[in-house]
C-alpha cells in the first residue's frame, strides 16, 4: 500500500504541471473539432462565450479521460493549446534551418527496406500482385518489390524516390530525431523515477518533452500529408493500371505482338534531298501515315547506323522509353521490329529472325527480290508472314514462339508413327529431303527442324484458308502443288545430314526396312520403334546409289542456275560430290562462275550509280578519303574480311563466288551468312491433312518421282485424314488445381493445360509470369530454378538444356510473409510440380 | 444407260500379312511393292469404274490386320456397302480366322442382316508354290457360310484382282436391286428415283 501510494505521489510530484501525451492529443484532436467556433474570426461577446464553451467542453472532455489524474480548467487547456502550437512553429523553423545531408531514411516499411537493397542480385523474384507485373518488367534491375495489400500494391518504379523524396526527407528527419528526443526522455525520467528529482533535472526534462511533443506533432502533420500524397498516388497508378488492363484486353492481339515493323532501304537514300519514304519497303502497321512513318525509321535507321559505326558490330536491341526494337542489319537494309517493353527481348528478336528467315525462304535474298518484284507485292508478303507470326491462339505461344502441334494426347500414338512412316516413305523417292505432316495448320509429325517447319506452315495455312476442303473424291492434281523455296546451307546441311537409310532408297531392302532406327527424323518413332523394330540389315548397293543421288542433284543444279541470274551459290558439297564426273563438275562450276560474274558486275554498277552523288567511283569508295564515304567504306571493309570468313568456310568454291557472297551479304546476323539454295515445297492436300515435301526443284520435271511418291503416300494420307477426323477434340481438361506449361526446346513445342483462348483471367498472371521466367532463362544461362510471385500466386519455373517448365498451383492461402521462410508454400512447389507432371509425361526427377 | 455415280465402300478384312494393301494397290495404282510396311490403322484409295452400265466410285478401304491396331480400324467398318474377307493360301491360320473376322465385321458395322450382306472371299498369294489351303476347303466355308463367291487371287501378279472387285459391286448392286423391289411394296415413295424417271422417259 505504502509503496503504492509513494509512486502515486511521485508521479503527481514530477506531473504535476505536464499535460500527458495523450492529453495533448486530446486537446489537439478536439480542438479540430471545435475549431470553427475557436477560430471564428468575431469579437462579439457572444462569439467569445461561445468560445469559452467550447474551451470548457474540451476542458471537461480531457479531464473524464485524464490519465493523470489532474483536472484542468479551461484556461489551462487553452493555454497549453498555444503553447503547443507556438513551440510546434518554433521547431519547425529549427528543423528547416539545421536540415542537412545528414539525414538518413529510417523508414521501415517493407517497402523501403526494398528500396534500398536494389542493387543487390536476387534469385528469387517477388512480384507484387498478378496485374502488376507490366511495371516490374520495364524496370531494369531485376529487384524486388513486397507490399503487404495485394490491392494497394504498387509497382515500384524508377522514378518513385525522386518524386518522393521531399516529404521522406522531412518526415524521415523529424522522425530520427523524436526517436532521439524520446529516447533520452526516457532515460531521463528512469533517473528521476530512481529518486534523486533535483529540480534542474525535473526542468530538463520538461524541456526534452516539450520537444518531443513539438516534434511528434510535426511528425504527424508530416505524416498526414504524407498519406495524402501517398493516396493521391495511388488512385493516380491505379488508373494507370487500368488503362493498361484495358488496352490490354482490348487490344491484346496487336500490342502484344508487335507494334511496329519496318524494312528500310538505306540504299535508296544516299543524298541530302532523298526523301527517307523512298527507302520504306515496308511498314506495319500499313494505316501509319508517312509523316510518322520516315520520322521513326529516319531516327531508328540513322541511330542503328551510328552506333553500329562507333562500336563496329551491329546493333540488335534498341530499347525505348516504351518499346523496344529487334534490329538487324543487312547491306544497306535495316529491318526493325517493335514491340512494347512488357515483351522478352529475346521473344522480340525471335520474332524478327523469324520474320525475315520467312522472308528469304519464300522469296530468296532480299536485294534480289526487290529487284525482281515491286514493292507492294512484297508488302503485301510481309504483311502476311507477319500476320502469320502474330500471337493468334495463345499468348504462351507467342511467348516461346514453338510450334503448334496437334494435341498429342488426344491422338493414338499409332497415327503420329503411321505419319512419320508417310514421310519416310516418301523419302524413298532420293529427290525428297524431308517432309511434314500438317494437320488443320498443325503438325503431326515433322522430319524438318522446327525453324523450317515454321516456314514451312506459313504456305500451308495460307492455301488453306484460301482453298475451301474438297470432297476426297476428286482426284490428284487439284489436290498437288508446289511453290519455289530457299534454303540456307545450315538448313540444307541439317537435312541431309539426317541419317535417311539410303538402303530404303535403293528399293531393294527386305521388308522392313522401311522402319530405320532414326530417332531424330521422326519423334513418335523413336518411342515406338524401340519397341516393334527389326533391326535392318544393310544392303550392299550404297554406293551406286550415293551417285545417282549425287548427279542428279548437280544436274538440277545447273538447271537452275540459268533460272536464277543472280548470285545464289549452290552448297559446295553439292557441286563437288565425289561420284561427279570430273568433266561434268568443272562444266558446271565455270558456267556457274561465269553466270555469278556478269552478274555480280551488274550488282556493283548499281552501286555505282546509286552513289555516283556521293563519291566518284567504286575504287574511292573503297578507299574512303571522301569524308561522305567513310560509312560506306566500314562496311567495305567488313565486306572484305566476311568474305575471307567465307573463302575459309567453304571449301573449293571459286574465289570470285566467295567475293560475290559478301559483295552480297555484309554484316549479316548469322542465319543469313550463308548462300540461299533454290528447293521446290511440294503440297499434298487431302481435306485438312497436308503432306508437305522439300523436294529438289527438278523433282517436279521427274515425272516417275512425283508419280511415285503421289501413289505411295495417297491411301495412307486418305486413312490417316479420316483418323484424325474422327479424333472428337477430347473435352478440355477440366481446370485443374494447377496450370502448367512445358517447353520442349528441341522440338520447339509446348505442352500446357492452358486453355488455348486468350486472356482467360486466372491464366494471365501464369502467362506474364512465364514469360517474365523464360526471359531471364534466356538471359542467365546458369539460372535453373526460380520462384516468381506475387501476393496471391506464385509460379515455379524450371529448365534444363532440352526443356523448360512452369508450374503454378491454384487454390490453398498462399503462406506468404514476404521474407523468406521455410514454411512459405512457394517452396512445396517444386515437388509438387514434380508429381503432378509426371501424369503429363513431364518428368522433372 | 444412267449416269449416276454411286460411292460404294469396301472394306478389305484379314490377317495382317495376307496382302490387302497389295491388293488394293494393284487394283487402283497397279502397281506392287514388296516392301510395304505394316498397315497402321485404315487406309483407302477411291477408283471409278464401270460395271454392267453403272458407273461407280469404289472406295476401298484397307484395314491393319494385327490384333493390336483393332482399336483404330473398327469405328471405320460402319457404312460399308460390301466385305472382301481375305486370307493367305500359303498360311492355313489366316483361312481359319475369317469366321472370327467375319462376326468382327458384323458387330462393328452394326449390320442389320448378317445373312444377306455380300462377303466376298479372297485367297491372296496365288503365286506362291507352297500352298496350304485347298480350293475345296474355301469353297465349302463359303458354302456353309452363305454361298459366297470366293476368288484366288495375286496382287503380285495381278491375277483375278479385278474381277474379285467387279464382283464385288455386282453383289453391291445387287443387294440394291432387291433393296429397291423391296422398298415399294410397303412404302409410298414420295421422291422418285431419278434413274427409274429416265427409263420411262427413255
Amino acid at each position: 500500500m505504502n509503496a503504492e501510494r509513494d509512486y502515486q505521489m511521485i508521479r503527481k510530484l514530477e506531473r504535476a504541471h505536464f499535460f500527458s501525451t495523450r492529453e495533448q492529443e486530446m486537446i489537439l484532436k478536439l480542438y479540430e473539432e471545435e475549431r470553427e467556433i475557436l477560430t471564428a474570426k468575431s469579437n462579439t461577446t457572444s462569439a467569445s462565450k461561445l468560445r469559452e464553451e467550447a474551451w470548457q467542453r474540451i476542458a471537461d472532455q480531457i479531464n473524464t479521460v485524464s490519465d493523470s489524474g489532474y483536472k484542468r480548467t479551461w484556461q489551462q487547456v487553452k493555454i497549453k493549446h498555444k503553447n503547443i502550437v507556438q513551440t510546434a512553429k518554433r521547431r519547425r523553423v529549427e528543423v528547416m534551418r539545421s536540415q542537412g545531408g545528414s539525414a538518413t531514411p529510417s523508414l521501415h516499411s517493407a517497402e523501403e527496406d526494398v528500396l534500398l537493397h536494389k542493387d543487390n542480385r536476387l534469385r528469387v523474384e517477388v512480384l507484387a500482385g498478378g496485374s502488376c507485373i507490366d511495371p516490374l518488367m520495364g524496370s531494369d534491375s531485376s529487384f524486388i518489390s513486397v507490399s503487404g495489400h495485394p490491392m494497394l500494391l504498387l509497382p515500384v518504379t524508377k522514378t518513385e524516390p525522386e518524386s518522393l523524396s521531399g516529404d521522406e526527407t522531412d518526415m524521415s528527419d523529424a522522425h530520427f530525431e523524436g526517436d532521439l528526443n524520446s529516447s533520452s526522455f526516457q532515460e531521463m525520467s528512469n533517473s528521476a523515477a530512481g529518486g534523486r528529482g533535483a529540480e534542474t533535472q525535473t526542468e530538463d526534462i520538461r524541456a526534452l518533452y516539450c520537444c518531443y511533443l513539438r516534434k511528434e506533432m510535426e511528425n504527424r502533420d508530416q505524416l498526414m500529408a504524407y498519406r495524402a500524397l501517398k493516396m493521391r498516388k495511388l488512385e493516380k497508378e491505379i488508373l494507370i493500371l487500368d488503362k493498361q488492363l484495358d488496352c490490354d484486353s482490348v487490344m491484346a492481339d496487336i500490342r502484344r505482338g508487335c507494334s511496329y515493323f519496318f524494312l528500310y532501304d538505306g540504299s535508296k537514300v544516299k543524298g541530302e534531298g532523298d526523301p527517307t519514304r523512298d527507302g520504306i519497303c515496308f511498314f506495319y502497321p500499313e494505316e501509319t501515315p508517312v509523316d510518322k512513318q520516315e520520322l521513326l525509321c529516319g531516327q531508328l535507321a540513322g541511330v542503328c547506323r551510328c552506333v553500329s559505326e562507333l562500336s563496329s558490330s551491329p546493333v540488335r536491341v534498341l530499347r525505348l522509353h516504351r518499346n523496344k526494337y529487334a534490329v538487324r542489319m543487312k547491306d544497306d537494309f535495316l529491318w526493325a521490329l517493335g514491340c512494347s517493353v512488357e515483351v522478352p527481348t529475346i521473344s522480340v528478336c525471335e520474332l524478327l529472325d523469324q520474320l525475315i528467315n520467312l522472308f528469304c525462304f519464300y522469296n530468296g535474298c532480299v536485294r534480289q527480290s526487290y529487284q525482281l518484284h515491286s514493292r507492294e507485292t512484297l508488302a503485301a508478303r510481309w504483311a502476311q508472314y507477319l500476320s502469320y507470326l502474330q500471337p493468334g491462339s495463345s499468348e504462351l505461344h507467342h511467348v516461346f514462339s514453338c510450334l503448334r502441334t496437334i494435341d498429342s494426347t488426344n491422338v493414338d500414338p499409332l497415327l503420329l508413327l503411321k505419319a512419320a512412316l508417310i514421310l519416310q516413305g516418301c523419302q524413298r523417292c532420293p529427290l525428297v529431303l524431308a517432309g511434314c505432316i500438317l494437320f488443320r495448320g498443325r503438325v503431326v509429325s515433322t522430319q524438318m527442324s522446327p525453324e523450317l517447319t515454321v516456314k514451312v506452315m506459313v504456305h500451308e495455312s495460307e492455301t488453306y484458308t484460301r482453298r475451301p476442303s474438297r470432297p476426297s473424291s476428286s482426284t490428284s492434281s487439284a489436290a498437288v502443288g508446289s511453290t519455289p523455296v530457299f534454303l540456307t546451307a545450315s538448313e540444307l546441311h541439317y537435312l541431309q545430314s539426317a541419317p535417311v537409310n539410303k538402303d530404303v532408297r535403293s528399293h531393294s531392302t527386305p521388308q522392313r526396312d522401311a522402319h530405320p532406327g532414326k530417332t531424330r527424323l521422326s519423334r513418335t518413332l523413336s518411342e515406338i520403334a524401340s519397341t516393334e523394330s527389326d533391326s535392318s540389315d544393310p544392303g550392299p548397293s550404297q554406293s551406286p546409289d550415293k551417285v545417282s543421288l549425287n548427279l542428279s542433284r548437280s544436274e538440277s543444279d545447273n538447271s537452275a542456275n540459268p533460272l536464277d541470274p543472280l548470285p545464289q551459290s549452290p552448297e559446295p558439297s553439292f557441286s563437288n560430290g565425289q561420284h561427279c564426273p570430273e568433266a561434268e563438275e568443272e562444266t558446271f562450276e565455270e558456267s556457274y562462275y561465269q553466270s555469278f560474274h556478269s552478274s555480280r558486275d551488274g550488282d556493283v554498277q548499281e552501286h555505282d550509280e546509286d552513289n555516283s552523288l556521293l563519291s566518284g567511283g567504286g575504287e574511292e569508295r573503297r578507299r574512303g578519303d571522301a569524308a561522305c564515304g567513310t560509312e560506306f567504306d566500314l562496311r567495305a571493309l567488313e565486306s572484305e574480311s566476311c568474305g575471307d570468313e567465307l573463302l575459309e568456310g567453304e571449301r573449293g568454291v571459286g574465289c570470285g563466288s566467295a567475293q560475290g557472297h559478301a559483295a552480297e551479304q555484309r554484316n549479316p546476323p548469322p542465319p543469313e551468312e550463308s548462300p540461299l539454295i533454290p528447293m521446290t515445297l511440294y503440297l499434298h492436300r487431302v481435306k485438312g491433312l497436308v503432306l508437305a515435301l522439300l523436294v529438289d526443284p527438278h523433282f517436279l520435271n521427274d515425272k516417275a518421282s512425283t508419280e511415285e511418291v503421289y501413289h505411295s503416300s495417297l491411301a495412307s494420307l486418305n486413312g490417316l485424314e479420316a483418323h484424325l477426323r474422327s479424333i472428337t477434340p477430347g473435352a478440355p481438361c477440366a481446370p485443374g488445381p494447377y496450370i502448367f506449361a512445358h517447353f520442349d526446346c528441341i522440338q520447339s513445342t509446348l505442352t500446357t493445360n492452358l486453355s488455348g483462348r486468350p486472356g482467360g483471367a486466372p491464366e494471365h498472371p501464369f502467362v506474364r509470369a512465364t514469360s517474365l521466367l523464360h526471359s531471364h532463362f534466356c538471359n542467365t544461362k546458369t539460372l535453373q530454378e526460380a520462384i516468381i510471385r506475387s501476393a496471391g500466386a506464385a509460379v515455379y519455373g524450371t529448365r534444363s538444356v532440352a526443356q523448360e517448365t512452369y508450374f503454378q498451383q491454384h487454390g490453398g492461402s498462399l503462406r506468404n510473409s514476404g521474407i523468406p521462410n521455410h514454411q512459405d508454400s512457394a517452396f512445396s512447389l517444386p515437388s509438387k510440380a514434380r508429381h503432378r507432371l509426371l501424369k503429363h509425361g513431364v518428368n522433372l526427377l | 444407260m444412267t449416269t449416276k455415280t454411286s460411292l460404294l465402300k469396301v472394306i478389305l478384312l484379314g490377317d495382317g500379312g495376307v496382302g490387302k494393301s497389295s491388293i488394293m494397290n494393284r487394283y487402283v495404282t497397279n502397281k506392287f511393292d514388296a516392301h510395304l510396311f505394316h498397315t497402321i490403322g485404315v487406309e483407302f484409295l477411291n477408283k471409278d469404274l464401270e460395271v454392267d452400265g453403272h458407273q461407280v466410285t469404289l472406295q476401298i478401304w484397307d484395314t491393319a490386320g494385327q490384333e493390336r491396331f483393332r482399336s483404330l480400324r473398327t469405328p471405320f467398318y460402319r457404312g460399308s456397302d460390301c466385305c472382301l474377307l481375305t486370307f493367305s493360301v500359303d498360311d492355313n491360320q489366316s483361312f481359319l480366322n475369317l469366321g472370327n473376322w467375319k462376326k468382327e465385321f458384323i458387330y462393328y458395322a452394326d449390320v442389320k442382316e448378317p445373312e444377306k450382306f455380300p462377303f466376298v472371299i479372297l485367297g491372296n498369294k496365288l503365286d506362291v508354290t507352297e500352298r496350304q489351303v485347298s480350293i475345296e476347303e474355301v469353297q465349302q466355308w463359303c458354302q456353309e457360310n452363305g454361298n459366297y463367291p470366293y476368288y484366288e487371287t495375286s496382287a503380285k501378279d495381278a491375277t483375278n484382282v479385278a474381277v474379285a472387285f467387279e464382283e464385288a459391286v455386282r453383289r453391291v448392286l445387287a443387294m440394291d436391286e432387291r433393296t429397291d423391289h423391296l422398298i415399294p411394296t410397303d412404302t409410298v415413295k414420295l421422291h422418285r428415283k431419278p434413274r427409274s424417271a429416265g427409263t420411262c422417259c427413255s
